[in-house]
């Protein structure tokens, strides 16, 4: 094998390092990208007993946001195996507790519950904050693409924005400003 | 014999005091107004003072932006307000938009304030409450409300975003996450 062809099989097989910003995205939707990354769907030679999955770091998992009701609506179960030992947790009560947990379980139900989802599982990792560790951060390569557009404050607009912006609704000439 | 005497009576009282008379007015009653109450001493004095619309140069409309194509189109259809004629496909997370047609404690305006048709209203004040409740529009807000998301309690603390297909749904389905549970 010429050395040329060899660089390209080390690259090929490579994990490459993927980070995911998941500020104000919806994690039961990006679970689904999350996923393609981490088992590798996204490369030609993905074959399940390949081992060629990439490494994905998702930061700001504090800042996930749920659809409409769902923060009150969803409920997480769980089962200790005793009598009685069944709970349902709201989704914002597992948020108040870990952070990091709405967008694993999203992550880990998106994968098929084959033997591999837990080792696949372990290239998965989740800050809650945008601090994250200097030697993961070293190895970063390639950042995923956000689902959704981040929405912006109208307080955090500058003024001469607002002022400028062009108007819709214009007061009836009649109208009292309050 | 009943209805004559009614008739009587109310022309009677018609001639005494003359309703017709409120609906002449001397003075021009147009443009904007702003009630402004001054203190000096023991005397208060309220004045309704006359405004200019704001930023009234910067008002868009559908008839001003392309004048033949809207020409074409009023033949077979007309839009019945102003913002389905400008076809804007406008979400909750259009603060600059939705800013407009809110009073300045973030109160939706009357549609006989906005002008608007009765889908139109109904869909911008359900964005406006989407924007509200996402925390997006925090400095339009009464002063008794709890403003920052993060200084709310519960579920309300953390990031919510909505979907505008859900406006006009009767009941909203659950997300379909395709998941197992």
């Amino acid at each position: 094998m010429s050395a040329c062809k060899r660089v390209q099989q080390w690259a090929t097989f490579a994990r490459t390092w993927h980070i995911f910003d998941c500020k104000w995205q919806d994690p039961y939707q990006s679970a689904g990208v999350i996923k393609k990354y981490l088992m590798g769907m996204h490369k030609p030679i993905y074959h399940p007993l390949n081992d060629c999955g990439d490494v994905v770091v998702c930061i700001n998992s504090r800042e996930i946001a749920l659809r409409g009701e769902d923060w009150r609506r969803r409920a997480y179960f769980h089962h200790t195996g005793y009598p009685g030992g069944a709970s349902w947790t709201l989704a914002w009560e597992l948020h108040n507790k870990d952070p990091t947990m709405i967008i694993r379980k999203a992550v880990y139900r998106a994968m098929q519950g084959n033997l591999q989802r837990r080792h696949t599982m372990e290239r998965l990792f989740i800050y809650p904050g945008e601090d994250i560790p200097e030697d993961v951060l070293q190895n970063v390569t390639n950042q995923i693409r956000q689902l959704r557009l981040v929405p912006t404050r109208l307080d955090h607009i500058p003024e001469e924005e607002v002022k400028n912006y062009p108007k819709v609704m214009d007061y009836p000439e009649d109208y009292i400003l309050k | 014999m009943a209805t004559i005497i009614r008739n009587g009576f109310s022309l009677v009282r018609k001639s005494i005091f003359p309703s017709s008379a409120r609906a002449i007015a001397t003075t021009k009653q147009l443009n904007i107004k702003e009630i402004r109450e001054q203190k000096d001493g023991s005397k208060l004095v309220i004045e309704g003072v006359t405004l200019p619309s704001p930023r009234a140069e910067l008002l868009v409309r559908a008839e001003k932006l392309t004048p033949s194509a809207i020409a074409s189109e009023e033949s077979d259809v007309t839009k019945p307000c102003y913002l389905c004629a400008l076809e804007l496909d406008v979400k909750h997370t259009d603060v600059l938009i939705l800013s407009q047609f809110v009073r300045s404690d973030g109160c939706m305006l009357p549609r006989r304030v906005t002008g608007l048709c009765r889908r139109q209203q109904k869909k911008i004040g359900k964005m406006v409450s989407m924007a509200q409740k996402a925390g997006l529009m925090i400095n339009l807000t009464p002063a008794y409300c709890k403003k920052d998301p993060r200084k709310r309690k519960d579920y309300k603390k953390f990031n919510t975003y909505f979907d505008e297909k859900t406006i006009f749904m009767k009941r909203i389905p659950d997300q379909n996450d395709r998941f197992k549970r």
